[in-house]
């Protein structure tokens, strides 16, 4: 097999760590009373002030830490791997679309549309990929 | 698309994890390419038909509506 864009097997856990952390992180921060940005208008001034750079450090955990998982490599990646996970990022892209475009018509609040499109995909690939990796696993047959 | 792996291997005499292991791939997939739910590609193909030392149509066969 050619040599995949994956991160090592071990990206997966530094993944998890990654999204767990910005939970505390920003139930924190809320209780400080910061808000999220996108609930505050948009001028020069909000850019990078505290709120703002916190706003970030918490997206950006958790959007980092659900791409980790989702493309780190499985401990034997082969060609059946691969073809679920594309399979899995295809019906990701789908449920994604269908998400945005749906909220684009009935939702008019764009910017928390935006941040939906964050995790949405990602999110739904690690769910439709380790759904299908257990499904695999238990539809193992014995040996003949 | 059908294939006798299943009878390739007792004759042979080897379990799915050493085919597996011979070709680079997780019992896993053997197994679901054994029981007709997975088509390998071309190049995984070859290796199995490699393994057993036999053509390739021998092992691998087309189905009716393939």
């Amino acid at each position: 097999m050619k040599p995949n864009f994956l991160f090592p097997y071990w990206f997966r856990y530094l993944g998890w760590g990654c999204v767990i952390a910005h939970v505390p992180l920003s139930i924190i921060g809320r209780s400080r009373g910061m808000t999220n940005v996108l609930d505050q208008p948009t001028t020069v001034e909000t850019l990078f002030n505290a709120e703002h750079l916190f706003f970030i450090t918490t997206a950006l955990l958790m959007a980092l830490g659900l791409f980790f998982v989702a493309f780190a490599k499985e401990r034997m990646e082969d060609e059946q791997i691969w073809h679920l996970r594309l399979d899995s990022l295809r019906w990701a892209i789908y449920i994604n679309y269908i998400i945005l475009l749906v909220s684009l018509v009935s939702i008019s609040d764009t910017a928390h549309i935006l941040e939906l499109n964050l995790w949405v995909p990602l999110l739904f690939f690690i769910i439709r990929f380790r759904w299908v990796l257990f499904r695999l696993n238990r539809s193992l047959t014995t040996e003949a | 698309m059908k294939n006798n792996i299943r009878v390739e291997r007792a004759i042979k005499n080897i379990t799915q994890a050493d085919l597996a292991e011979a070709v680079g791939v997780s019992r896993q997939t053997i197994n679901t390419i054994e029981s007709n739910k997975y088509v390998p590609s071309t190049v995984l193909a070859l290796k199995i038909a490699g393994v057993f030392e036999k053509p390739l149509e021998e092992i691998f066969m087309l189905e009716e509506g393939d």
